[in-house]
Formats: structure tokens, C-alpha cells, sequence
């Protein structure tokens, strides 16, 4: 035996340089909700900005064109006569962020900090697979930010051709200024924390489980996470395929996507749907396999349909692949095409329709604690299936030849991504929270948080169906004024939402006030249930267990 | 042998067309034109209120693809109406009948059932089928090119950033596709853009492309849209079946005049649509007799040259009525426009210059337009 060598001195921080250089899955999860909540005020911000815009009196075509025969100017947020804020440029670059943010830094990143934080307990492990890659996938949303946000400072502004960034907008001719090359720049740093995360996951997930933990005893969330981390790490690359050829475009002198020299603008819409259509899933299906375990605690029962649940899961990832061209309908394709991507849509609602059956079988014959995570769980359900049932209708080609960039369209995914994706984000907060920092949210303002933030999606997102149907087209700072009360409503919806939003925001902070939670499992889950994560103390120590906890002798569907 | 039959089937068919010709309306419509043409006064009344509400699809569809697909919706919808109450009245149900009540019930403990499992899987396959089947007609009959073309009207819509372009191509109908009718409207205006005149009940193809970025041609009444993409051609039809005016506004994302990118469409019948194309096809020249007419004072000269330059290139019954309708649509609106003559005033000028120009068109035309 040789002499042992001395380990080395490790160099711990403490306080702000503690978080800084943190690799503990904890912390990262803790610090990825902080940025999601910074993101998501500054993204609700910007649609403050249109909606307020949409609000103003001269933002009617009528209006503007009364004003200009009277030769006076339209009361408008942004115009290009009088803005009291900039011109028409700024709404869209206003149309752009608040997508980029919502989307990027908020929806995406959202679920992947939860699950940062919970999977590892869920399965038993101590850490995520790669700790180091864990932390430097959460600090590459910074830079990433600061590109994107730090590009409304630069000449000619933020990025104002979409989120979607079609060429020819997004090209030099239209859109000269470096914002555009910012935010794809900006993209590609996403794109890579999204990849690193993904491929963290897949690895902890398949080789970090406690022993004994068999597929068939991983918890939904897992699952969830696990089948996310597969289309992140699919898609993902492909996102940066599109906007390099962009890039490239603008600045290299390349003709991807330039028609007059060979290239084909449509060629982006396709690879850049490949992304982003599965995108969506990304953005909501690791809260449909979170859901499931709020569901069952508060109605003090196992999940209902757990093999089917996973299976729905799987489907579900896989034919998003399969469907991406029902954004572009319009574009112009073979008529067979098209009949294959309506009908390769329609066929997503099966998986979903099982996922909302399940839910609903859940909480059948329980004893249901209708606590705020469980009214947020259920308004989810409510509100995503309203989503889901517009989304079954632009599925059709025919009215999607209507709907198709109205505001019907619209409506639909910020009622899948509002009433569903952020009302999952809040459920799992609540549910989470005591075990994610030791404190309580406090339920009687979380009613009110709830029954605000129902209200205001319900005005603001049906309203935009209406709106859309009627014939109200969408990224348009100006509308005819048939449209002029339904857009009210809308604003007075979304003024309802971010007035419930922060004051969940300042819930979360007064929170840290409150008294620990003392025992391990505060809501009870483990009466009924065998969940890692309510096995061990709020928040859990640095090791997460001491020692391993009990393996459940039953699977999830209660085989011995 | 088959030369001279060819040409006397030539003449009947020249003779045929000549005799179905429409009518050239007399001096005193002119202004029953300007009114239904004008998109300035479509857009706006003189109280600066709207003319036309927008109308859609499924409210008030007005071409033959719009009534298919609201039909197509409400069915739908229909069918999948179900799917939305259900799971919203079961939610609520649950929720009140399962509440946690201090009667020490014990929840259930059941964790799956395949046979309900196996229902709500097919039960949904099922509605989508119902929907799905009709669905495949629709879509062919909007997306695969109809058959026989000959009596449809082809334009061309070419969008620039931030206003359209039609090019009739084709005016369809009994008008022989030999004369070559290509003509362009389009300009930027302020106001409404100009529309693109449709007769009703004519099916019209539409070929589809754009000058720069991307945009979408939708009217949503139409029940149609469509971007359309620099480099290629897409295209739509559908057939027009109310008459009237109606609006749109562009549906793809185009940069900062997107939101006033609209767009104005015309359902107008046969009579009136041959009175606008020929109009149409005299509108550059009258172009010069406008600018002499339209500042503030008219040199009257000048005025005399530009009208015997435009009689000079022909003075045909259509061109006369062309050159009436320009001066009165151009006048009308200018009227509509913040200038130094305004309201009244300007109303009142512009009717003494139309009466300077007839009796110039009088003196210049000589004695055959004299005697009628």
C-alpha cells in the first residue's frame, strides 16, 4: 500500500461568489427560475408595450386615415407620424423580443430549471450526470440575454423581423442593422445551453437512477424531462442550421436563402419549423409529466394511466417531428403535402386527448385538496384544452387558409403556452416551492394570483380567437376599427395577467421571509405516493440524501 | 381548304365579340362611376366614418371557397365540440363531487382501466375521421388547379413592400384571351390601397409572388390567403359571389408598414367591370390634362394642349368617357385630401374645370360630337 496523497485544499465560497461558481443541480435549478422570472417581466413588459399600443385610439386604420385627410396626427404608441415612444420599427422589434423572450428565456428555460432541480431528487441521484456542464449551460442564458436584449441599444435597433425571422425580412436589404445579427447570435447561445442541458439529462436520467429505480418506477416528470431532452437534442441543432444560414447570408456573402441567386426563402421556413414546431412540445411537455404528480397529490391517489401517460409522452415527441409544416400552410406546397401535415397533426390530439382523460381519471374518486397548485393544475387543464381545441382546428388546411397568421392564431398558442405552459410553470411553483427553498407561498394570496390570472387568459387569449376569426391580422400595430372592443377586452385581459404575475413575483420574494418548513413532505404526497423528492428535508442538503431512500416494491401502475 | 374556314369562323367569332361589347355610359354616369370605383371613397365617407365594416369568412362568406370552408368550420366544430365541453364539465364535476369533505371517505386506489383507456383512444380517432374525410375534397378542390380555365379572369398580385400590384393577365370570360389584355393597377396610396376589380361570379386565378421580403394576400371575406415569396409563384382561386367591397390587410410579417399593408378588393358585375378596365386603359394618358387641371389656378393653355394631346391619340367614345372619369375620381379624390383648397370651395372649382374640359373635349372633337 503506498502512501496516500493528501487531497488537495477545495476552495469553497460563500454568498454571491458561491452562486457564481455553484455546479449543485440545486442552486442551477434555483438560479435558472430567478432568470426565468427576470426574463418573463421584461417579456410581459414588451407585450405591455403592444397591447398598449393596440389600446390607443389612433391605432385604427380608420383613424390614422381620418387624421391624415384632416391633417392632423393618430394618438399612437408607435406610428410613424407622432409615436410617442418611436415609430412603427419598435412595435415590431416589440413583437420580436417579447417572442424571443417568452420563448427562449422563459418557456424553455422554465421547465429545464425545474427540472434541474426536482429530476435528481426523483430519481435518487446526487447530482446531474455533468455538474460542470450543468452550470455552464445555465451561464450561457446570460450572455445570450444580454445579446439579445443589449441589441434595442445598438444602430437600428433589436431584431424586428418575428421570432420566426423569415428571409427576406431578416436579411441585410430589410433589416440592415446588427440587432438582427445579434439576436441570431444570441440564438445560437440558446441553442447550445438548451443541447448541453439536453444531453445532461438523457445521461442522468439513464445512468444515474438509484438502484432499483426501473424504468417502469420513473416518475412522469422524469419521463417527461427525459423525452424533452431527445427532441432538444434532435431539433436543436437543426434551429442553428436555419438562422446560421441567415447569418451566413447577411454577412458572408452566402445565397441560401437569396431567390434571385439560387437560393430559396422557403428552404428556412422548413428547417426552421423543424425546430420549432417540436420547439412547442419542448415548451409544455415536461409540465404535462409535472402535472400529473400535483394532480395525484392533491387528490391523494396514484396517477391513472401511467404506462399510457408515457406512451402518450413518447408519441407525442415523436410526430412532432412529422407535422412541422402546418405553420406554412400558406407557403405554398404540393397539395399531398399539405394533406399529409393536416392529418399528421389531427393525429396529435390522440396522445393529448389521452394525456387530458388521464388527468381528469385522476382525480376521479379522490379526495381532492383544492389548494392553489391544484387550482393552477386544473385551470390548466381547462385553459389547455381550449388551446388544444383551436389547434385542432388550424390543423385543417382548408381553415387554416383563413386562420393562418390572424389572430386566431394567435389566441390558440397563448392559450396552449399562457393558460398552458406558464399556469403549469405557476402549479409546479406551489407545489414545489417549500421544497425548493423551505418556504411556503402563501395560499390566500395564490387565490387570488389564480382567479386573476384565469380571468385575465380568458379575456385576453379567447378574445384573440374571436378577433382572428373575424378577420384581425397578426404583428399589425394598426387594425380596422371593427376589431376596436374585442382588442380592449384583450388588454384589459392582459392587464389583469401581469398584474397576477407580479404579484406572484413578490410572493415568491416575501416568502424567504417565512418560516422554514419543518417536515420533509408538507403537502403529504408520500402517504399515498413513494417520491424521492418529499423524502428528504426543504431544501435538501448539498448530498440530497443521506442515504439512499426506499425503492417503491410497486411500479407506477402497482405491479409487484 | 381549311384556310378560308379558319378565317370566316375568325370573323364570326370577331363579329360575335364586337356585337357583345359594352356600352359606353353616357357623360352624366361618370360620377355614378367615380363613387362605385374610388377607393378613396370607399374607404372613408365625408364625415371621416367608415364606409364598409371588414367582413370574414365565417361571418359573411363571399366567394365560393369562403362558403365551403365556414360550412367546413361550423362542421367541425361541431364534431369536435364535444371534445372542449366534456373535459370542462367533467373538470368542474370532479373537482365539486371528489372535494376533500371531513366525512372520512377514503380516496380510490384504482391506478388504470384498459378498456376506458382503449375508448377515449378510439372515440377521438373516430371524430377525426368524420372531419378528416371531407376535409380531403376541400382541400383539393381549394389547392389542385381547376380544370377548365377558360372562363376565368388571371391576375397576377405582386407584393411590394407596402402595397400590391394586379396585373390582369387574362380578363376571362367572353372577352378572347387573343387581345392581349395585360394591364396594370397599383399604386401607393394614401387611404385604402387600390382595389383589385372582380366580377361577380367569375372565378379568378390568382398568381401570387413579391418584389422584396415576403408578404400574404388575404381577404378575409375570400376565405382565401396566400404569401407571396420573391422567386416563386403561388396561387389561389376562388369565385366571387357578393358584390361589394371588401377588406384585408397583409398577413405575413413585412417590416414597419406592415399593419398598413392593406388590402381592398371590388365584386362588381359584368356591365360596370367592362367600364373600369377600359377606363383603366386610358388612365396614364390622362395623366397630363389631370396636372394641368389640378393646382390651384389653370393655365388654360396648358390645359387646351394636354386635352388636344389626348384627343389626338384617339378620341373614341371610351376614351372620352375615360378621360371624364379621371378628372371626376381624381377630383373627388383630391377633395378627400388636405390641400390649400378645401370642402366647398374646392367642390365648386373642380365642377367649373370639368366644364372647361367638356367644352374643350366639344370644340376639339368638332361638329360629329356637336350634333349629338
Amino acid at each position: 500500500m503506498s502512501d496516500t496523497v493528501p487531497m488537495p485544499p477545495i476552495k469553497r465560497y460563500t454568498g454571491v461568489m458561491d452562486w457564481l461558481t455553484t455546479v449543485d443541480h440545486k442552486k442551477i435549478g434555483l438560479m435558472y427560475f430567478w432568470f426565468v422570472v427576470f426574463s418573463a417581466l421584461i417579456g410581459g413588459a414588451m407585450a405591455g408595450a403592444i397591447r398598449v399600443q393596440l389600446a390607443m385610439p389612433g391605432a385604427t386604420v380608420e383613424a390614422m386615415q381620418a387624421a391624415a385627410l384632416n391633417g392632423t396626427t393618430a394618438l399612437s404608441l408607435f406610428s410613424d407620424a407622432n409615436g410617442m415612444f418611436g415609430d412603427r420599427h419598435l412595435y415590431n422589434q416589440m413583437v420580436t423580443m417579447h417572442a424571443s423572450m417568452m420563448i427562449f428565456f422563459v418557456l424553455i428555460p422554465g421547465f429545464i430549471g425545474f427540472a434541474n432541480y426536482i429530476v435528481p431528487l426523483m430519481i435518487g441521484a446526487r447530482d446531474m450526470a455533468f455538474p460542470k456542464l450543468n452550470a455552464f449551460g445555465f451561464w450561457l442564458l446570460v450572455p445570450a440575454a444580454v445579446l439579445q436584449l443589449g441589441s434595442f441599444f445598438v444602430v437600428g435597433g433589436a431584431a424586428a423581423s418575428g421570432w420566426t425571422a423569415y428571409p427576406p425580412l431578416s436579411l441585410k436589404a430589410a433589416s440592415a442593422g446588427p440587432g438582427q445579427d445579434m439576436w441570431i447570435l444570441g440564438v445560437h447561445l440558446v441553442g447550445v445551453s438548451s443541447i448541453l442541458a439536453a444531453i445532461n439529462f438523457i445521461v442522468t436520467i439513464v445512468s444515474l437512477r438509484a438502484p432499483g429505480m426501473i424504468w417502469s418506477k420513473l416518475p412522469l416528470f422524469a419521463w417527461a424531462t427525459f423525452f424533452v431532452a431527445i427532441i432538444q437534442l434532435i431539433a436543436t441543432p437543426v434551429l442553428a442550421a436555419a438562422v446560421t444560414m441567415v447569418l451566413m447570408d447577411r454577412n458572408f456573402g452566402t445565397t441560401f436563402t437569396i431567390a434571385s441567386q439560387g437560393g430559396d426563402p422557403v428552404l428556412y421556413q422548413h428547417i426552421f419549423w423543424f425546430y420549432s414546431h417540436p420547439a412547442v412540445y419542448i415548451m409544455i411537455l415536461p409540465g404535462f409529466g409535472a402535472i400529473s404528480h400535483v394532480i395525484a397529490a392533491f387528490s391523494h391517489k396514484k396517477i391513472f394511466g401511467y404506462l399510457g401517460m408515457v406512451i402518450a409522452t413518447g408519441i407525442i415527441s415523436f410526430i412532432g417531428f412529422l407535422v412541422w409544416a402546418h405553420h406554412m400552410f400558406t407557403v405554398g406546397m404540393p397539395t399531398w403535402l399539405q394533406a399529409f401535415f393536416m392529418y399528421g397533426s389531427l393525429v396529435i390530439a390522440v396522445p393529448t386527448g389521452i394525456k387530458v382523460f388521464s388527468w381528469l381519471a385522476t382525480m376521479w374518486g379522490g379526495t381532492i385538496r383544492f389548494t392553489v397548485a391544484m387550482k393552477f393544475a386544473a385551470g390548466f387543464i381547462s385553459m389547455f384544452v381550449f388551446g388544444g381545441f383551436g389547434g385542432l382546428l388550424l390543423a385543417l388546411t382548408p381553415i387554416d387558409m383563413s386562420m393562418h397568421d390572424s389572430y386566431f392564431v394567435v389566441g390558440h398558442f397563448h392559450m396552449a403556452m399562457v393558460g398552458g405552459s406558464v399556469m403549469l410553470l405557476f402549479a409546479m411553483t406551489y407545489y414545489w416551492w417549500p421544497k425548493m427553498t423551505g418556504h411556503m407561498l402563501c395560499e390566500k394570496q395564490g387565490n387570488w394570483i389564480f382567479w386573476l390570472m384565469l380571468v385575465g387568459v380568458l379575456m385576453a387569449f379567447m378574445t384573440m380567437h374571436l378577433t382572428g376569426a373575424l378577420g384581425m391580422a397578426r404583428r399589425v400595430p394598426v387594425y380596422f376599427k371593427d376589431f376596436l372592443v374585442l382588442n380592449h377586452i384583450t388588454t384589459v385581459g392582459y392587464a389583469l395577467t401581469f398584474i397576477s404575475s407580479v404579484w406572484f413575483v413578490i410572493d415568491l420574494i416575501r416568502s424567504y421571509g417565512r418560516p422554514k418548513v419543518t417536515e420533509n413532505d408538507p403537502w403529504h404526497v408520500n402517504d399515498v405516493q413513494q417520491s424521492f423528492e418529499w423524502a428528504t428535508t426543504c431544501p435538501p442538503p448539498v448530498y440530497n440524501f443521506e442515504q439512499v431512500p426506499p425503492i417503491p416494491v410497486a411500479d407506477q401502475m402497482g405491479k409487484h | 381548304m381549311l384556310r378560308p374556314l379558319i378565317a370566316l369562323l375568325m370573323l364570326c367569332a370577331a363579329v360575335s365579340t364586337a356585337a357583345e361589347s359594352p356600352v359606353v355610359p353616357a357623360a352624366e354616369q361618370v360620377d355614378r362611376y367615380v363613387a362605385l370605383f374610388n377607393q378613396d371613397l370607399l374607404a372613408l365617407d365625408d364625415k371621416r366614418r367608415v364606409v364598409t365594416p371588414i367582413t370574414g369568412a365565417f361571418d359573411a362568406p363571399a366567394s365560393d371557397i369562403a362558403r365551403d370552408v365556414a360550412q367546413a368550420t361550423w362542421f367541425s366544430l361541431l364534431v369536435f365540440l364535444p371534445f372542449l365541453v366534456l373535459p370542462q364539465v367533467l373538470l368542474i364535476w370532479i373537482i365539486w363531487k371528489y372535494r376533500k369533505r371531513q366525512d372520512g371517505r377514503a380516496p380510490a386506489t384504482f391506478t388504470g382501466n384498459h378498456r376506458l383507456e382503449i375508448v377515449w383512444t378510439a372515440i377521438p380517432v373516430v371524430a377525426l375521421i368524420i372531419v378528416g374525410i371531407p376535409m380531403w375534397d376541400l382541400l383539393y378542390k381549394m389547392e389542385a388547379p381547376p380544370a377548365d380555365q377558360r372562363r376565368d379572369m388571371v391576375v397576377e398580385v405582386r407584393g411590394k413592400t407596402y402595397a400590391w400590384d394586379y396585373k390582369y393577365q387574362r380578363l376571362g370570360g367572353d372577352v378572347p384571351t387573343t387581345r392581349g389584355d395585360q394591364f396594370e393597377v397599383g399604386q401607393d396610396v394614401v387611404g385604402m390601397q387600390e382595389p383589385i376589380v372582380l366580377v361577380k361570379d367569375r372565378r379568378v386565378i390568382m398568381n401570387l409572388t413579391a418584389n422584396d421580403v415576403n408578404h400574404a394576400w388575404w381577404v378575409p371575406a375570400f376565405g382565401v390567403k396566400k404569401d407571396t415569396i420573391k422567386g416563386r409563384y403561388t396561387n389561389v382561386w376562388f369565385t366571387p359571389e357578393k358584390l361589394g367591397f371588401f377588406k384585408g390587410q397583409c398577413a405575413e410579417l413585412c417590416g414597419q408598414g406592415h399593419g398598413i399593408m392593406l388590402i381592398s378588393a371590388l365584386v362588381v358585375d359584368e356591365a360596370d367591370f367592362a367600364v373600369w378596365t377600359e377606363t383603366q386603359r386610358h388612365r396614364a394618358d390622362t395623366a397630363r390634362v389631370w396636372s394641368a387641371l389640378s393646382g390651384t389656378t389653370v393655365d388654360a393653355k396648358a390645359l387646351e394642349d394636354a386635352v388636344g394631346a389626348y384627343l389626338l391619340k384617339g378620341s373614341s367614345p371610351w376614351r372620352l368617357f375615360s378621360l371624364r372619369y379621371w378628372i371626376a375620381s381624381n377630383a373627388a379624390s383630391l377633395a378627400r385630401k388636405p390641400g390649400e383648397l378645401k370642402g366647398e370651395a374646392l367642390k365648386q372649382a373642380m365642377l367649373a374645370r370639368r366644364v372647361q374640359v367638356e367644352a374643350l373635349i366639344n370644340r376639339l372633337t368638332g361638329p360629329t360630337t356637336a350634333t349629338n
